[in-house]
């Protein structure tokens, strides 16, 4: 058969658990690993056949063999000791016997034990059909895979159940760049997936756990697929890939699918992302408390938002094993995890990985960014109050500048948010503002760990929009007194200033007063502001006693603040 | 048929339990005579290894041995009597709980015996057992008692089966029939038919009895009956009913120890007896040895365990006998009373040189008991 390099390894004999979860055993009772290759297929009636029985082989009992636990038991035994494959035996002969003891056997001797509902002689053939030619067993599963696929349309969640029911026995997970589980099994993602390993092929063979990354129609990375488990023959890694691969086409399809909706209806995806805050905002507060109970304080202290402090700290290192191309299974789980074994039944147990709401998963598919850090944006119409008529084409000039990010409506504005940097956002956010047709100023919000912080992010962007020079971007993280009086037309201050200044202005005669003042409130001292002008300490105290006398009191806060103010004023009109 | 399931004797045996070693130790008893005062011995020693005793069946047949050995009876080894003596094999035929329910009128022996004799038209000389299990051990003396004879040591199996014809007397050659069967209620029938239609035709009869009654059987000369019977059987049992003996004494041919460990399941069985009439469902039970390599034991019961697998192994199998001693009582644990969480401890006791034939084996080896191995 072929030798090209989607089929690498399919001609790899097949295992008997590959036989049970996506082969002609398909659904039948295993005890046992199936670790074993299947070479030939036997079928027994007489325990005496067992003694030309050859190793590698899949020993199918029928009548006396298959008559009873005991009969069973005793064909383990005789597989056992002539190193078959497994033993298969038809559930109805085996039916009155608990698999309890049998299955205790099969432990016990290392021999897999299988109770298939079909007709033995049926399966028989069937099983040397796969056995023979196990190219075409995997052939057949892909394929299987591929109708199911199709079946399942354009839903990631439809997409992975598919996944997971045609390859059993192994778990696959549909996770966002930073490891967020959108869909599918987090057994998939759990630090047991290292165990896999010990079964991984030699160095030629497909890695295990297979991965493969979803592009979304953007061309930008949307997402990975993974696939962990007890890898089960040499075969098994390349037949996953393939099936992987099968999944993109549907995927990116779902992802497309969303944003096309969504960019057709403004209100859609504007609601999607207020959900989403929603969401990020009740799991802070239940973060917030959960820590409050716990006791753990000392995090408060480090300056970082409340929910950023209320990340779990192995978020980080557990984030770097999932990045693409990092090579996720070399870095070694924590020791006490090494040994436990694939239990593949973590999805009840506690959650090994964060797990995406549906509301999660649609904002990935939009390209949304659901992780941190993000920082918060804010467009305002200058001179206008926002039309919700305009939101459809403030988004479409936001996205076309900025990337894939929510728009949603605000009182005086649109808000969002985007995973760019602070800087960069404000230069995108500047030519968004310079080619929306009406004039609009823009705000970048402080840039937040986390979803759950957006709130404090979306807060400093709408105060730096509202102090934004008209056509500008202001950062709220870069605000002074220049940028809160720029929020304050020029005219309306003059004259109060003027009045404030004017009995040190008629003193003043070449401006070194002003200037002194300005230089000791800026720099909170006369010493220093000495330093800024260039001249002597006691110049300026004795500056500083002239304007004194000149009627103000700059010990009085609100004289010194009244001041400062005017100061900026004046000097900068 | 004569160990059907019954409620597990619940009297402890005189002496403790102790492992079994094969070492036979205990003198015989004083040779000849079984009185009263040797009844208690004969009577400990036949439950060593029985099993389906009923209690109330055992205690009834022992106070019913008691009253009529006041003049005591004389063992004879078969070898010792006249060649041309007509010997009589005597064996309760049913259920020991119908026994204790129906109780007997104390002329079943001598109705069952005369009955023969007068079909046969000799006198009998010796009354023999047909097997030492129980109530079994217990009326072939009743009878030799009530008519006045000598009891043959030995018996027709070393063991215990579930079917009259499973002897070593059939193995010998030595028809049944005729057979005649008393019951409680004065009846009486004789039957005659080939050696393998007996227990058919026997079973509807009892069932009409009321659920029991007492066979004389196996007619034979005294020189047949010596080279057929497994001799010295029920001196060795008194030996070992005595306080103080092993158990691995009343064990003609030793005693094998198989495993000891804790019952973890007990299952309803398939596959094999589903053709056969016996008096009981196949079971399996399975055993998770508490020692050495922990090896998981399944013993396939079908009336009695017929096959056990160690870790899917045959490691011991029909003809030879299987029993599981209660580690708690030291006591016989019947199959059907057998139950997850018991400790017991697994014993094999090989069978009669007889048995161990191609004609012993299809008579009482595993293929008797449907096991088609």
């Amino acid at each position: 058969m072929t030798t090209g390099s989607g089929t690498r390894g399919w001609e790899v004999p097949v295992t008997v658990a590959e036989l049970v979860n996506g082969g002609p055993l398909a659904g039948a009772r295993m005890y046992g690993t199936g670790e074993r290759p299947v070479h030939h297929v036997r079928i027994v009636d007489d325990l005496s056949v067992f003694s030309t029985v050859a190793p590698h082989t899949a020993v199918v009992l029928i009548g006396q063999a298959a008559g009873g636990g005991w009969a069973v038991e005793m064909a383990m035994r005789r597989a056992w000791e002539q190193a078959a494959a497994c033993v298969i035996a038809p559930a109805e002969g085996a039916g009155t016997v608990s698999g309890g003891s049998s299955a205790v056997l099969a432990e016990r001797l290392g021999i897999t034990l299988i109770f298939v509902d079909a007709d033995p002689l049926v399966t028989a053939v069937e099983v040397a059909s796969a056995a023979a030619r196990p190219a075409a067993a995997r052939t057949q599963l892909v394929a299987r895979c591929a109708t199911r696929l199709a079946e399942a349309g354009a839903s990631a969640r439809r997409v992975l159940g598919v996944l997971n029911a045609e390859l059993p026995g192994t778990s696959v997970a549909f996770v966002d760049e930073y490891g967020l589980l959108l869909a599918g099994r987090a057994a998939a993602l759990s630090p047991g997936r290292a165990s896999g390993h010990r079964a991984a092929p030699s160095a030629a063979s497909e890695p295990w756990p297979v991965e493969v990354v979803v592009r979304g129609p953007d061309g930008l990375v949307l997402g990975r697929l993974v696939a962990a488990g007890p890898a089960k023959s040499a075969g098994w890694p390349a037949v996953v890939r393939t099936v992987l691969s099968l999944a993109v086409a549907p995927l990116v399809t779902w992802a497309a699918a969303e944003r096309l909706a969504a960019s057709g209806d403004f209100a859609l995806q504007s609601a999607l992302a207020d959900r989403l805050l929603a969401e990020a905002a009740t799991e802070a507060a239940t973060d917030v408390a959960t820590e409050a109970v716990a006791g753990v304080a000392s995090q408060a202290a480090t300056g970082s938002t409340a929910a950023e402090a209320g990340a779990p700290p192995p978020e980080t290192g557990a984030k770097g094993n999932r990045r693409p191309g990092t090579g996720a299974p070399e870095t070694s789980p924590p020791a006490a995890e090494t040994d436990k074994p694939e239990t593949g039944a973590p999805e009840t147990g506690p959650p090994t990985a964060d797990t995406a709401t549906e509301t999660g998963a649609r904002a990935v598919a939009q390209g949304w960014a659901v992780r941190g850090p993000v920082a918060a944006f804010m467009v305002r119409p200058q001179g206008r109050t926002p039309d919700p008529g305009d939101a459809e084409r403030v988004r479409a000039v936001i996205v076309a500048t900025v990337g894939q990010v929510p728009v949603i409506s605000r009182e005086d504005g649109w808000a969002g948010w985007s995973p760019l940097p602070p800087d960069r956002l404000t230069e995108r956010l500047g030519a968004a503002v310079r080619a929306l047709p009406w004039p609009c100023a823009a705000g970048v919000g402080a840039q937040v760990a986390h979803l759950r912080a957006m709130r404090d992010s979306l807060l400093g962007a709408q105060a730096a929009a509202f102090l934004a020079a008209p056509g500008g971007v202001a950062r709220s993280d870069r605000m002074g007194p220049a940028e809160l009086l720029a929020a304050i037309p020029g005219s309306a201050l003059r004259a109060p200033a003027t009045v404030v200044l004017q009995p040190l202005l008629a003193i003043d005669r070449d401006g070194t007063l002003l200037e002194t003042l300005a230089a000791v409130l800026g720099e909170g001292g006369a010493i220093k502001a000495a330093e800024r002008l260039g001249v002597h300490r006691n110049t300026v105290t004795a500056r500083l006693d002239r304007i004194r006398e000149a009627g103000y009191d700059l010990d009085d806060r609100a004289t010194r603040l009244a001041l400062q103010l005017a100061c900026h004023v004046i000097k900068g009109g | 048929m004569t160990t059907p399931g019954e409620p597990p004797p619940e009297r402890h045996r005189p002496s403790a339990y102790r492992p079994i070693s094969a070492h036979q130790d205990g003198v015989a008893p004083e040779a000849g005579m079984i009185g009263q005062a040797e009844l208690a011995a004969l009577a400990a020693g036949s439950r060593l290894f029985a099993t389906g005793a009923a209690e109330s069946s055992f205690h009834l047949t022992l106070d019913w041995a008691d009253a009529v050995l006041d003049k005591p009876v004389r063992l004879v080894a078969a070898t010792d009597l006249p060649p041309d003596t007509l010997c009589v094999a005597i064996t309760l035929v049913g259920s020991t709980t119908a026994l204790g329910e129906q109780l007997p009128g104390g002329g079943e022996p001598t109705r069952a015996v005369q009955a023969l004799e007068r079909r046969l038209g000799t006198r009998s000389g010796a009354i023999v057992a047909l097997n030492l299990a129980a109530e079994n051990a217990l009326l072939p003396l009743i009878t030799a008692a009530t008519l006045g004879l000598p009891l043959v040591d030995g018996d027709g199996t070393g063991r215990v089966f579930p079917l009259v014809e499973q002897t070593t007397y059939t193995l010998g050659g030595i028809s049944s029939a005729p057979l005649a069967l008393a019951g409680p209620g004065e009846e009486l029938v004789l039957i005659e038919t080939a050696p393998d239609r007996v227990e058919e035709t026997l079973r509807p009869v009892v069932l009409s009895f009321g659920g029991w009654g007492l066979a004389a059987c196996y007619p034979m000369r005294a020189a047949d009956l010596a080279r057929t019977l497994v001799p010295g059987t029920v001196s060795m049992l008194m030996a070992a009913g005595r306080p103080g003996a092993l158990r691995s004494a009343a064990a003609p041919y030793g005693v094998r120890r198989l495993c000891a460990g804790r019952i973890v399941a007990v299952e309803g069985s398939s596959g094999h007896g589903a053709d056969l009439a016996m008096p009981s469902v196949p079971s399996s039970i399975v055993v998770e040895e508490s020692e050495g390599l922990g090896r998981l034991v399944r013993l396939e019961a079908h009336n009695e365990i017929v096959l056990a697998l160690a870790d899917g192994a045959a490691v011991a199998m029909a003809p030879d006998q299987i029993c599981m001693i209660s580690s708690a009582d030291g006591m016989v644990v019947d199959v059907d009373k057998a139950e997850p969480g018991m400790a017991i401890e697994v014993l094999v006791l090989p069978a009669a040189p007889a048995w161990h034939t191609d004609e012993g084996r299809a008579l009482g080896g595993l293929r008797a008991f449907g096991v088609p191995l």
